[in-house]
């Protein structure tokens, strides 16, 4: 491949950037069969949807704020002003923190140990009743807790703290794969279903109302019959049924940026249909996907949370949701154990929240910031 | 000045913003005459509309506030008049047009409907009074049909019918004083020409006082009797508007005159100003208009300029005269 | 200057179909643009003056096909461009262009303005970045911008300069005829006249021709060497500038010439009774009659059209003898 090549061949596709996008995609594709058909295990499922995300995230996500950084500027002096936003944005910063960093210090999470089943949180103590045979009588013992497991313990032993950062690990990963299929697809639809009008509108409009009936709760119960509970399929299956409510935003966005006249002076100017979607109308949108995006998450967090707790969650991840579960039966005597995901969880979907409400106001033309 | 039913002291209104402060209006000085139209002219940003505003206390006060100065209506500061005493005068006494008369007007309401409920506002009238009251209005503004138009929400009125309408509202009680915030901006030529006619009605029948705020000096000619020239929040220029647009005095009023592509002429190229409106954060020192003034002087950058009378009733602020 | 003619619009019709009802059936048509010719020779500036909702900008829209016409044929260097094919339209999108009324909407928010001006080069070929820049800097200087303004975004500027920028993305491509739709209604007095100078500056110095839409007689009157009057979707009259303001014909073009506040005359005003009628349903007979302060029984009836009374001068209307 020569210089001269492979400059032509980017004149053809748009540039470098999609053509390093096209290759690192063409990667993934093959990468993905050979995992199917011919090799042992290369990723696990949801290290594919990563990786898939990744490359989207780079071609639309990472490149334009590097090439539009100006911008970028201007919209974070707004963003900054906005006290809780920037309190969420460091929760959020400090549950990335803790998901990434936290498993270096703390045991393993699953790992169960009997012997220190049931303890509290450092500085509670809790009464035990043990009956004594011997005398035929009960005894209380006081518990403390110690530092050595600073939110406790489950009745299997299990340590409350690393189950918590495991979830916290948890709830990030599907919050932002889920939610970016969800968005990306949801955008892709309204976008193209605005700008081409007429009869495509109305066949993918249809198609998204369906899509809305549809009962996602049992395609979940039917794959994780079939498949069993795959914290991948679960991700999945909220990210394709999840698209709707972006789909239909996105639409009537893009309608009345389509009446806009720069798109109209495109249009003079030549440019094809496909340049003006990806070139003028999805970065327009742009600030409405981030936002909507950002108060997605909390939702998204929210269903895992609820499948875990039924039961339908992966077993093999330890998630809020199941940290919920086992906490609820017991919660007159270890209540830390339910406590603990309940806070996290209402501050994190908090703090999404926050952050989304301030996004809003940022990009707003017409909120004084 | 004899006869004034409005008298405009020195008025200053700010609006504190993070990015400094804007002096939109800073030290403004008029009178004007019972039975007279006074034009405020001047570009975008020169702190008419502001003004106006400031009048009826109509300013957003988180941002803005009138900082010093004095309005007096009838004997009364409007300035430091209480949020209930300026409602009483609001409508009644002195009433505001908007430019845009398509959202001044409530989308939900009939035409009818809107102006009722203004006058019983402010009247003890019955809804009968009220009603009948409405359809006199609508024809005095030279609608036709005035009993079906009321029934109409404005969706279904053309541009210049909208307008008349929002000025019959504003007559509903009777004011004395109108102000008139570019009525005659967002509309088609032949519709301002009967604008235009409505007011010089007014005047005669009605013998109301009109501030009328515009900035083109073809109205301002046909409409005005005299004319204060605003510059960045400043007035530069205050004369009879016949006086103004024969003798102007001030280097703005001649360049804007100047600048008007003009019917009766061929010219080869516009005259033009240089430059742009200064921004009101960030305003040059001394005379406000020096940077874009092909007459400025030394002085110029350093003092803002006292008034000077050029003749009776001609004001002019500049360090030329 | 050349003569030839560069741009002949023949009968060109633009109907906007409206239905209606629980069957969606179709009730009629707004008719925009109803049977419009005139041409533009190549270097000269036409105005076309109407109020709102006579069909002007629908016109120029037509004419870039931005918007399909119904009917009729645009005739461009010789060849119909209403017989393009999608491929061939786009080279046509070089010579021609076209300039917004609004500054504020019709640049892109989320592009600098470097990539605003520079688009159109992108799609007709021209990839090579520096290249492109320089264009880019060529066209800003042009109209009165300094070079590294080229990275800044269009909130960053004011109305006047944005015009000034729209003007460069048209001018990019090097095109030979301009569609300025209401270029500076929406502008300040003093930078109205800055932006008519400089579009009679570029005009001198790039042969341009333009179709100078407005509603605005006096600047139209600055800028122009043949004036278009529309009504209602019809030419009623069209002449040269300084023939139409002395001796316009068609009642309406008087009644407009009126109608002009003006600082140096005091004159009498023509006004119009009662409204623009609906383009859905135009009055039988000439369009006008209906507030036509000169009219006949024949108005009621037959539709008058354009001719020729001599000069070019040309009229629609039945004082005239038609």
């Amino acid at each position: 491949m020569t210089k001269k090549g492979i400059k032509h061949l980017a004149g053809k596709v748009g540039g470098i950037k999609n053509l390093l996008i096209i290759l690192l995609a063409t990667l993934w594709g093959l990468t993905l069969l050979a995992d199917i058909f011919v090799v042992e295990k290369i990723f696990d499922p949801l290290g594919y949807l990563y990786i898939a995300l990744g490359i989207v995230a780079l071609r639309y996500v990472v490149w334009p704020l590097y090439t539009g950084r100006r911008l970028v500027q201007y919209y974070w002096q707004r963003v900054k002003r906005n006290r809780l936003a920037v309190l969420g944005l460091a929760f959020i910063l400090f549950l990335i923190l803790l998901a990434v960093f936290g498993p270096l210090f703390t045991p393993d999470p699953t790992a169960a140990n009997f012997e220190q089943k049931n303890l509290p949180p450092v500085g509670f103590t809790t009464e035990e009743s043990i009956y004594n045979p011997q005398t035929g009588q009960f005894i209380t013992k006081t518990i403390s807790g110690t530092w050595e497991h600073p939110l406790g313990t489950d009745n299997k032993g299990r340590d409350l703290l690393a189950m918590i950062i495991s979830g916290a690990g948890v709830s990030l990963q599907v919050g932002l794969l889920a939610t970016g299929i969800a968005v990306a697809l949801g955008t892709l639809i309204g976008v193209v279903s605005a700008y081409l009008g007429g009869k495509v509108d109305n066949i993918l409009m249809r198609f998204t109302d369906i899509m809305m009936t549809f009962p996602f709760f049992l395609l979940l119960v039917f794959i994780v019959f079939i498949f069993g509970p795959n914290l991948a399929f679960i991700v999945l299956v909220i990210g394709l049924t999840g698209w709707t409510g972006t789909a239909r935003l996105i639409r009537s966005e893009t309608l009345s940026l389509r009446t806009r006249e720069f798109i109209l002076a495109a249009k003079a100017l030549g440019a094809s249909d496909g340049r003006i979607i990806l070139a003028h109308l999805v970065p327009n949108v742009v600030s409405l996907i981030v936002v909507i995006a950002t108060l997605s998450i909390p939702g998204v967090i929210m269903a895992e949370a609820a499948l875990s707790f039924i039961g339908l969650g992966d077993p093999a991840v330890t998630s809020w949701g199941m940290v919920l579960r086992a906490g609820q039966q017991s919660l007159d005597t270890t209540w830390w154990v339910a406590v603990a995901p309940g806070i996290m969880l209402f501050f994190t979907v908090l703090a999404f929240n926050f952050v989304g409400d301030g996004l809003r106001d940022a990009f707003d033309p017409r909120s004084s910031v | 000045m004899e006869g004034a039913i409005l008298k405009i002291r020195n008025l200053r209104t700010y609006f504190f913003t993070r990015r400094g402060i804007v002096k939109a209006v800073d030290g403004v000085s008029f009178d004007l005459v019972k039975g007279e139209c006074l034009c405020l002219v001047g570009e975008s940003g020169c702190g008419k509309t502001v003004t106006a505003l400031s009048i009826l206390g109509l300013i957003d006060t988180p941002p803005g506030r009138i900082v010093a100065g004095e309005i007096f209506y009838d004997g009364m500061d409007l300035a430091k008049c209480s949020a209930e005493q300026l409602r009483h005068v609001r409508g009644k006494e002195i009433a505001m047009i908007f430019q845009d008369a398509q959202s001044a007007l409530n989308p939900v309401f009939t035409i009818g409907d809107q102006i009722v409920e203004q006058i019983k506002l402010h009247l003890k009238v019955s809804y009968r009074e009220a009603r009948d009251k409405v359809i006199n209005l609508l024809k005095e503004v030279g609608i036709p049909s005035p009993e079906e138009v009321a029934n109409y929400y404005p969706h279904q009125l053309s541009g210049g019918m909208k307008q008349r309408a929002m000025i019959a509202m504003s007559l509903s009680c009777d004011p004395q004083l109108l102000i008139a915030d570019e009525p005659t901006t967002a509309v088609d030529v032949t519709i301002k020409a009967q604008i235009i006619d409505i007011f010089h009605q007014l005047k005669e029948t009605r013998k109301m006082s009109l501030l009328f705020i515009t900035h083109e000096l073809g109205i301002v000619s046909e409409i005005g009797d005299r004319i204060v020239v605003m510059y960045a929040g400043r007035v530069a220029e205050t004369a009879a508007v016949s006086e103004l647009l024969n003798n102007p005095k001030h280097p703005y009023s001649t360049g804007l005159i100047k600048c008007l592509p003009d019917i009766t002429q061929e010219r080869e190229r516009l005259e033009s100003i240089p430059g742009t409106v200064p921004s009101l954060i960030d305003l040059p020192s001394g005379c406000l208009f020096h940077p874009r003034c092909d007459k400025a002087i030394a002085i110029c950058r350093k003092k803002q300029p006292l008034p000077v009378s050029v003749n009776h009733g001609h004001t002019v602020f500049c360090h030329l005269y | 200057m050349l003569n030839h003619k560069l741009l002949e619009v023949e009968n060109l019709k633009k109907y906007y179909p409206v239905s209606g009802g629980l069957l969606y059936r179709h009730l009629g048509d707004v008719k925009a643009v109803d049977g419009v010719s005139f041409y533009i020779r190549d270097g000269e500036t036409l105005g076309l003056v109407g109020e709102s909702g006579c069909g002007k900008s629908t016109l120029g829209r037509t004419i870039l096909r931005l918007e399909e016409p119904t009917e009729g044929t645009i005739i461009y260097r010789g060849t119909d461009i209403t017989k393009l094919d999608r491929k061939e339209l786009r080279g046509l999108r070089k010579e021609i262009q076209i300039i917004f009324q609004d500054p504020q909407s019709s640049l892109d928010p989320r592009m600098t303005i470097g990539q605003s001006i520079g688009e159109a080069l992108l799609i007709h070929g021209l990839k090579d970045d520096r290249e492109r820049g320089r264009r880019v800097t060529d066209m800003l200087e042009r109209v009165g911008l300094e070079a590294q303004l080229a990275l800044r975004y269009p909130h960053e500027f004011s109305s006047g300069q944005r015009q000034r920028i729209g003007i460069a993305r048209a001018l990019a491509p090097s095109p030979r005829l301009i569609i300025a739709d209401e270029p500076v209604s929406a502008l300040d007095v003093s930078i109205q006249a800055q932006i008519l100078n400089l579009m009679l500056d570029l005009r001198r110095e790039f042969r341009l021709a333009y179709l100078l839409i407005a509603h605005d007689l006096s600047v139209i009157r600055q800028v122009s060497q043949r004036v278009a009057v529309m009504y209602l979707g019809k030419i009623v009259e069209l002449a040269e500038t300084g023939e139409i303001f002395i001796n316009a014909l068609h009642p309406y073009t008087e009644a407009l010439i009126s109608a002009i506040p003006s600082i140096r005359q005091r004159k009498i005003r023509i006004l119009l009774p009662g409204n623009v009628p609906s383009p859905l349903n135009p009055p039988p007979g000439c369009r006008f009659h209906t507030r036509c302060h000169r009219v006949l029984p024949i108005c009621h009836q037959a539709e008058p059209h354009l001719k020729d009374v001599g000069n070019g001068h040309l009229v629609a209307c039945h004082l005239h003898g038609v």
